[in-house]
């Protein structure tokens, strides 16, 4: 047992190399925080590109869900792999833009964040669509009979309502994208696991890997306390709103 | 569903892992052979490489080939065993060995002090030297024009190191794999790779469009590690490679993967190791 | 003669393979109370949603105070938004399920269309949202959000909501149904106020006695046509048909 500890939970090797995991690990908080809001957006249009009326915009309704089906169906690693390694093929693009290196950050950095946010943007276009659908479809109708168009009634009457049913599954997405931040490091993006991987090939033991899991512990763990909450907290409305219902 | 999946597998490999030491605590007998995926008998004799590393591992699972490959088996042949690869990571496959997850390691790996504390070394069976591989046409020649550049490497190699004390890179990009950092080059995304030369000889070769701008010797010497008790098997390894390289054999594996007469001093260097 | 305000011609609807409206015409003049009656899965309330084109229909015509709302290419599709607007700025709708915004306050659920539709200022349609919450006895509520309203109270801001956006004709669709019985005269009081005041009204309802009193006209439907239509003195106390005799006949039982 003890040679399993000295492997993945040597303090000393923990303590010595503290700074640079956490060095790392910042620069998957960064890329999470960029692709969250980036992915949150994303995914709402898409989710309302989903949701548009008319059998003119059929095509365009067919193509999101191509891409919402097959960007859920590959690999992140994959698409990782592809971005990070296709991008800089693309020379009608200016080479600042298909070999980014901005604000200081390199281009594996930006590849993480494009590859992520088409992939989280599908994901979580599938949370705001199960929220859109949980909204009665009389909220639709009286507001179109009010003659609001289409696009306010989503904007005044379904989004808001949709996304009071979804903080839960919506907050499950950001703990997987915080945790998928890691598969960066396949493109050498220096994050955690990484520099984590790094101290193995000079130490021979994983505690720095470990150091960069406890990390993202102290993190995801009371995110997803939270999202327990949350679940019971609806489910507690939902009981009240069927009580109204009846009474 | 990434996340879950990478979830679950990495608490298969803890629980793998919590297992397998709790079993070695708790058995009373320490197992030599101590071969996984090999069951009874002293015939199968279990080598980890990290594939793909052409041309010295390469090809897939059951069908690999490369020059480690070709001298292991023939090395196998001599001392009456029959080799069986499995793939794994560089990074873990020292304290892996060690720990008697294969009975030995054939993986370009380089005989270097640090690790000669964690595993036992056979006799140098390759010297190798660095590439710097880059772009044709590049305005890099030789490592000094480094200086400021974005280089790769492959992470936890010779090539790393090379790229971090000799060259003045402002910054240095670890790869999982020698090829990736391969890619990046021909995409543009670093401007050289430090890499074994032999690795970066066939590259050039497949692909087209790099070249090699400088060669570094770096005296350094690829070995065949063991876990340090197992000084037997490293004896019958070292017989066998020293049996290999007199017959012919070794140049003949050597020729058909790097397209080059072995360098003279190999042979003296495994006189002289013994 | 005049124009009528709503006028409806051979209209079919069809879900699938069901056909829910067989050729429907109906006339409704201004100012005038139209009480549509009929089992459930009759059509009644499929014919409400046609009118204004929540359901668009598949055949026939529909004119809206003369104009045909269904006419131009895509005819029965229900997609010209030209249509839509016309319509939809013209009917208003109450139904079955309240369907207030639960997000919004009482004030913002009367206010919300007018203020994007209309593109009225704030002001201007919260002083008018009042006097018609004020009309409905509802002025102090304003500030509440719809479920902390009984069912009646909220069906009161829905017929508010609708009244905001000025509407010449009014559909209401079952809007008593869903009510605990002690709550339903509030609203069908609402609904008088309204026809006293000369509203035109198409209602799809159950309560007989409130048919009687306060609609001009009668409709009974049955397995999607209009079976028997008059005053309700004759509809209601002297039906011919068989079948209209006999869903009252169970009505009434009730």
């Amino acid at each position: 047992m003890s040679e399993f500890f000295h492997q993945y939970f040597d303090f000393h090797i923990m303590g010595a190399h503290f700074s640079e995991v956490l060095e790392g690990f910042f620069k998957n908080l960064l890329l999470f925080a960029i692709v969250v809001v980036l992915a949150l957006v994303w995914g709402l249009v898409l989710a309302l590109i989903r949701q548009l009326p008319g059998k003119k915009l059929m095509p365009l309704r067919g193509l999101t869900i191509a891409y919402i089906d097959v960007l859920r169906a590959i690999p992140l690693l994959i698409i990782i792999l592809l971005i990070s390694g296709g991008v800089p093929y693309l020379e009608f693009i200016p080479k600042d833009i298909r070999i980014p290196n901005w604000f200081g950050q390199p281009d594996p950095f930006w590849f993480g964040v494009l590859a992520l946010t088409l992939v989280y943007g599908a994901y979580m276009a599938e949370v705001y669509r199960a929220g859109i659908e949980a909204v009665q479809s009389g909220q639709m109708e009286a507001a179109r009979s009010l003659g609001m168009s289409h696009s306010q009634a989503m904007r005044h009457v379904i989004v808001p309502q949709a996304v009071t049913k979804i903080p839960a599954p919506m907050l499950n997405e950001m703990i997987s994208l915080l945790k998928d931040t890691t598969l960066v490091s396949v493109v050498a993006l220096g994050e955690s696991v990484l520099v984590g991987r790094e101290v193995l090939a000079e130490t021979f033991n994983s505690s720095a890997v470990m150091l960069a899991g406890l990390m993202f512990l102290v993190i995801t763990l009371p995110a997803a306390r939270l999202v327990d909450k949350l679940i019971a907290r609806n489910q507690s409305k939902i009981a009240r709103g069927s009580h109204i219902e009846v009474g | 569903m990434i996340s879950k999946s990478r979830l679950t597998a990495f608490a298969a490999v803890l629980l793998v892992g919590v297992v397998s030491v709790v079993a070695a605590g708790c058995g009373s007998s320490s197992d030599d052979t101590g071969s996984t995926g090999a069951s009874g008998g002293g015939e199968v004799l279990t080598v980890g490489s990290d594939i793909p590393y052409p041309p010295f591992e390469q090809g897939k699972s059951g069908s690999y080939t490369g020059f480690d490959i070709d001298l292991m088996e023939a090395i196998a042949g001599k001392i009456g065993r029959t080799a069986e690869f499995q793939d794994t990571s560089f990074e873990t496959i020292f304290r892996d060995v060690a720990q008697g997850k294969f009975d030995a390691v054939i993986s370009a790996a380089t005989i270097t002090p640090e690790r000669e504390k964690a595993v036992a070394f056979s006799n140098p069976y390759y010297l190798s030297e660095q590439a710097v591989l880059v772009k044709e046409g590049s305005d890099i020649k030789s490592l000094e024009d480094l200086s400021g550049t974005t280089v790769g490497v492959q992470q936890g190699t010779t090539g790393q190191e090379l790229a971090k004390e000799e060259a003045d890179a402002s910054e240095v990009r670890p790869y999982p794999e020698g090829p990736d950092a391969v890619n990046a080059l021909k995409a543009g995304t670093v401007e050289a790779v430090i890499i074994d030369a032999p690795v970066a000889a066939n590259a050039v070769e497949k692909s087209g469009g790099i070249e090699i701008a400088e060669k570094v010797p770096t005296e350094e010497e690829y070995g065949i590690a063991l876990a340090q008790d197992e000084t037997e098997l490293l004896d019958e390894i070292n017989q066998g490679l020293k049996e290999v390289q007199e017959d012919g054999t070794y140049t003949k594996i050597y020729e058909k993967w790097f397209k080059l007469e072995p360098p003279k001093a190999i042979f003296s260097a495994s006189e002289a190791a013994e | 003669m005049s124009e009528a305000m709503v006028r409806l011609e051979k209209i079919n609807k069809r879900f699938g393979a069901l056909e829910v409206l067989k050729g429907v015409d109906l006339e409704v003049a201004k100012g005038e109370v139209v009480c549509i009656l009929g089992p459930s899965g009759s059509g009644k309330s499929t014919l409400l949603r046609c009118v204004n084109l929540l359901e668009p229909p598949e055949q026939g015509e529909i004119f809206l105070e003369g104009h045909d709302i269904c006419r131009g290419p895509g005819s029965g599709t229900g997609e010209q938004s030209w249509e839509l607007d016309f319509v939809r700025q013209r009917v208003g709708m109450v139904f079955q399920q309240f369907n207030l915004f639960p997000h919004k306050t009482v004030m913002e659920n009367v206010t919300l269309a007018p203020r994007q539709v209309l593109g009225k200022s704030k002001a201007e349609c919260e002083e008018k949202a009042k006097a018609l919450l004020e009309r409905v006895g509802l002025a102090d509520k304003l500030d509440q959000y719809p479920e902390r309203l009984s069912g009646g109270q909220q069906q009161r801001v829905a017929i508010a909501r609708a009244l905001a956006m000025e509407p010449h004709v009014m559909l209401f669709d079952e809007v008593t149904s869903a009510l605990d019985p002690e709550l339903v005269k509030e609203v069908l009081d609402t609904m008088r106020e309204l026809a006293a005041e000369g509203m035109t009204m198409l209602v799809v309802t159950h309560e007989l006695g409130f048919a009687r009193e306060v609609g001009d006209q009668i409709v009974f439907m049955d397995g999607g046509v209009i079976v028997e239509q008059g005053k309700p003195t004759d509809v209601l106390d002297n039906p011919r048909e068989e079948r209209t005799k006999k869903f009252l006949g169970l009505v009434l039982e009730r």
